[in-house]
């Protein structure tokens, strides 16, 4: 469905000059520096894969995603989404695929949100009945009606998700790319994009390409990595082989008034520590749930303070290299 | 002095876009050569009104221009408004310092950038088109410099006054539009306002708009009337009551109703 | 494409109209900012009779043209005057995954119908200045007939300019300074007969900002001021073609977006 073949990004940054009329210099130079954003990348994805494409930021995520979508154009190399160039048939490839930005709506902002989908209808050449048929879907997975005839300038940064997700599927796209659209909301907000997109992708089966900081979103929908760093692939794999190659160990560190005098092993406790009167229990979230070690644990000693982390991205990336 | 610490890092934060103000400057002096190929064209074959010959009207033009960017060309409202939306100016108010002259100096670095990167360059380049006019007396200078001043103080309390009004609106951007033609039809920009006809002839040198662009120009030109610097001097000083009369006003709203 | 053009311009009044004392009084507002302007330009006339020969009506014709030109121009191109920001904020993206040309989109994206006022004051000044040629004496009907043609040619030479500006800003970065020398700048030169001016700022006039076209140069032909008699003739064929070469730079720019990005 995707089709990535050594592409390669550069730009030509030029060469910032210092001093005296450093400005107006810089302007006429010929000096240039080339920065590659993306460094011979390839991967294939095929049709009802959910990806995650993870790195930190600046790795070159969001180069690639523009790439695919048709705003930017490769230096080399060959991209193909549902067999379209995105570089020379982009309005073809603008119809296969559906994107959305966290950071921003594609939405009208002054208008309620029905107008725009309207138009999105109209755009996208959409026919009356398989219009309706879409909204019946999205209308009953993410209750556009609570908000569907409020500005979308009024709606609350969920909603415009949830709203902007629509949007992006109106016109039943075989392809969705997905620019961080869990940024920015609370936890709530987050479990219901999640369970949407997971539904969207079992049931329609969308091929999903998902970048994004949270690991949260990887573990839970994608089953399938790609890692990006500097521009270079660094690892495609399987969810499962991820975990197998580098753990993905949750932490929860527990402070007791006491320490407490025997520690006792549990199915999915990777590794424990205790300086003093704090232990850290390191444990694969997949097989055991923090609630039944919290549980567990309670009966060790007194609990003066509990903390919880979840793994980032850099600390995954700082895995990789170990 | 804290006032003149605003004015000099408001300078250098402008200092960043100077690339930006050539191609402005540029078009800037060509509406100046525009005006003064216009005038030339109405005043050529013609008899001469008053001290209107054109030399003199090129003279009047070329300073024109360049003044403008001193008393005019202010950032609107003085940026009041974008502090009252944002809800930042309630941070402003409690700062030890009045929150007018606060305003006032950080304008004024503004103000002295744009003097000498876009007054300077643009009174130099039509300079070069009209020749360059010197006072035969070396006070002039000085009375010069006073006017300008005047006349800047003036547009900055006008300014000033366009952009609390946001306390009460909900935006000023037609207030300032509506003061920005009031300052160019009445104040002189395009024609000396002794040239108009009938009573807006009559009415204009008497307005606080012609403070900020006719009677520093022709002060340069030694051809201003005696009261003019009384009639600057004058609204300078209802300006500033009426100012701080405001500035009271909308602080007590503040406090009343928390903005 | 004609259904999602209509809707698009339904739906951009709409959300203007959710303002609608600001659509009234904006409109007002600008009308009357402008008849100040034209004040100005009386006020020269009245006191000095006339310019290079040409008197307050034959000016009148110019300014009237050239006002509701540019308020037609600003009036249904709003976001490619104000183009900057959607190269700065990278807002083009969102234009770029549709299936639909990004010049079209931009064009559909906003009215900015406070203009409708400087068009009424445009169109105002042009019947006074009709009335007041008639009174003259002169024979108004093909300056009548010619009017509508030359207020959209100007339309759209005013366009292209604009165009063209934001074709070099992918470039630049930058915007609004420019415009002020593309386009305020000539704008208000339009207003008086081209011939004043400088010959450099002639021949800008009559090439890269074709301005003369839309006003001057007709209208020496139509008020009978010894000229060619195609002259009328090709103010719409310099519309057309300054058209072709600003969508050819624009086409350019978007080029060079998709291979540089923001």
């Amino acid at each position: 469905m995707i089709e990535a073949k050594h592409i390669e990004k550069s730009f030509f940054l030029n060469q910032a000059k210092e001093g005296r009329f450093a400005s107006l210099r810089t302007l006429f130079s010929r000096e240039r520096r080339e920065v590659k954003a993306v460094h011979d990348i390839s991967f294939s994805i095929d049709r009802g894969e959910f990806v995650g494409y993870i790195g930190p930021n600046g790795a070159g995520k969001s180069t690639t995603i523009k790439m695919l979508a048709g705003i930017l154009h490769p230096s080399q190399g060959e991209i193909r989404i549902g067999g379209y160039s995105p570089q020379r048939e982009r309005i073809q490839v603008a119809s296969q695929i559906g994107v959305v930005f966290g950071q921003r709506t594609q939405l009208w902002w002054d208008l309620p949100v029905r107008d725009s989908f309207e138009i999105l209808q109209a755009m996208y050449k959409i026919d009356d009945k398989a219009y309706r048929r879409s909204m019946e879907v999205y209308q009953e997975l993410l209750d556009l009606h609570e908000f569907l005839d409020t500005p979308v300038r009024k709606l609350s940064l969920g909603q415009r998700m949830r709203a902007d997700l629509a949007a992006a599927l109106l016109h039943d796209p075989p392809v969705l790319f997905l620019d961080e659209p869990t940024i920015g909301l609370d936890v709530v907000a987050k479990t219901r994009i999640r369970a949407f997109l997971k539904d969207v992708n079992q049931t329609q089966k969308k091929t999903i390409l998902l970048t994004t900081h949270d690991m949260d979103d990887i573990e839970q929908l994608c089953n399938r990595i790609i890692v990006i760093n500097h521009g270079k692939k660094m690892m495609d794999t399987s969810l499962a082989d991820l975990r197998r190659q580098i753990g993905l160990p949750s932490l929860i560190r527990i402070e007791f008034r006491q320490p407490p005098e025997k520690l006792y092993d549990l199915e999915g406790i990777e590794r424990m520590e205790l300086s003093e009167n704090v232990l850290s229990i390191y444990f694969d979230k997949g097989k055991i749930s923090s609630p039944r070690i919290l549980a567990e644990v309670a009966g060790w000693g007194e609990p003066l303070d509990i903390q919880m982390k979840e793994p980032g991205i850099e600390e995954i990336i700082r895995l990789i290299y170990r | 002095m804290v006032y003149w610490r605003i004015i000099r890092k408001s300078y250098r934060r402008n200092l960043q876009y100077r690339l930006s103000h050539v191609v402005n400057n540029v078009a800037s002096s060509i509406f100046g050569l525009v005006f003064i190929a216009i005038w030339t064209g109405v005043l050529s074959g013609k008899q001469v009104y008053g001290p209107y010959d054109v030399k003199t009207m090129g003279y009047y033009i070329a300073i024109c221009q360049s003044v403008l960017w001193m008393t005019t060309f202010l950032s609107p409202g003085l940026n009041v408004q974008i502090a009252v939306r944002s809800g930042a100016v309630s941070l402003d108010m409690i700062k030890p310092v009045h929150y007018l002259w606060y305003m006032l100096s950080q304008e004024f670095g503004r103000l002295l950038y744009n003097a000498c990167y876009r007054s300077v360059p643009i009174g130099l380049l039509l300079g070069l088109a009209v020749g360059f006019f010197f006072p035969s007396d070396p006070f002039t200078y000085f009375w010069f410099i006073l006017s300008l001043l005047l006349g800047t103080y003036i547009g900055m309390l006008l300014f000033y006054l366009a952009g609390i009004s946001s306390f009460w609106t909900t935006e000023i951007r037609w207030v300032h539009l509506i003061l920005l033609s009031l300052i160019f039809g009445l104040g002189g920009q395009m024609i000396p306002i002794d040239l108009m006809p009938g009573m807006i002839g009559k009415i204009a040198p008497y307005l606080p708009f012609s403070a900020m662009i006719y009677y520093p120009v022709m002060t340069l030109l030694e051809l201003a009337p005696p009261y003019g610097m009384l009639v600057q001097a004058g609204w300078a000083l209802v300006l500033t009551v009426v100012a701080l009369l405001v500035t009271t006003m909308a602080r007590r709203k503040l406090e009343i109703q928390g903005g | 494409m004609f259904p999602l053009y209509r809707k698009l311009i339904a739906a951009s009044i709409r959300s203007q109209m959710q303002y609608k004392i600001n659509f009234v009084t904006s409109a007002a507002t600008t009308g009357m900012i402008m008849v100040l302007d034209f004040i100005i330009l009386s006020a020269i006339l009245y006191r000095f009779h006339d310019v290079v020969g040409w008197n307050i009506y034959e000016v009148g014709m110019l300014y009237g043209i050239s006002s509701a030109s540019v308020s037609l121009y600003r009036l249904f191109a709003p976001e490619i005057n104000d183009f900057e920001k959607y190269i700065v904020q990278g807002e083009l993206d969102q234009l770029l995954i549709r299936p639909v040309s990004p010049l079209l989109l931009l064009l559909t994206r906003n009215l900015d119908l406070s203009r409708v006022g400087g068009l009424v004051q445009g169109v105002s000044v042009l019947v006074i200045s009709l009335s007041g040629l008639a009174a003259e004496g002169q024979s108004i009907m093909g300056l009548m007939l010619f009017s509508p043609v030359a207020i959209l040619s100007g339309g759209v030479i005013y366009f292209s300019i604009g165009l063209a500006t934001a074709g070099v800003a992918f470039w630049t970065h930058q915007m609004k300074d420019m415009l002020t020398f593309t386009i305020y700048a000539p704008a208000n030169a339009s207003n008086y007969p081209i011939g004043l001016y400088p010959s450099w700022l002639k021949w800008l006039f009559f090439s890269a900002i074709p301005i003369a076209y839309m006003n001057y140069l007709p209208m020496l032909t139509l008020l009978g001021k010894g000229s060619e008699w195609f002259y009328p003739i090709l103010t719409p064929v310099a519309a057309a073609s300054a058209f072709y070469f600003a969508r050819m730079l624009w086409n350019v720019g978007v080029r060079h977006y998709h291979s540089t990005g923001s």
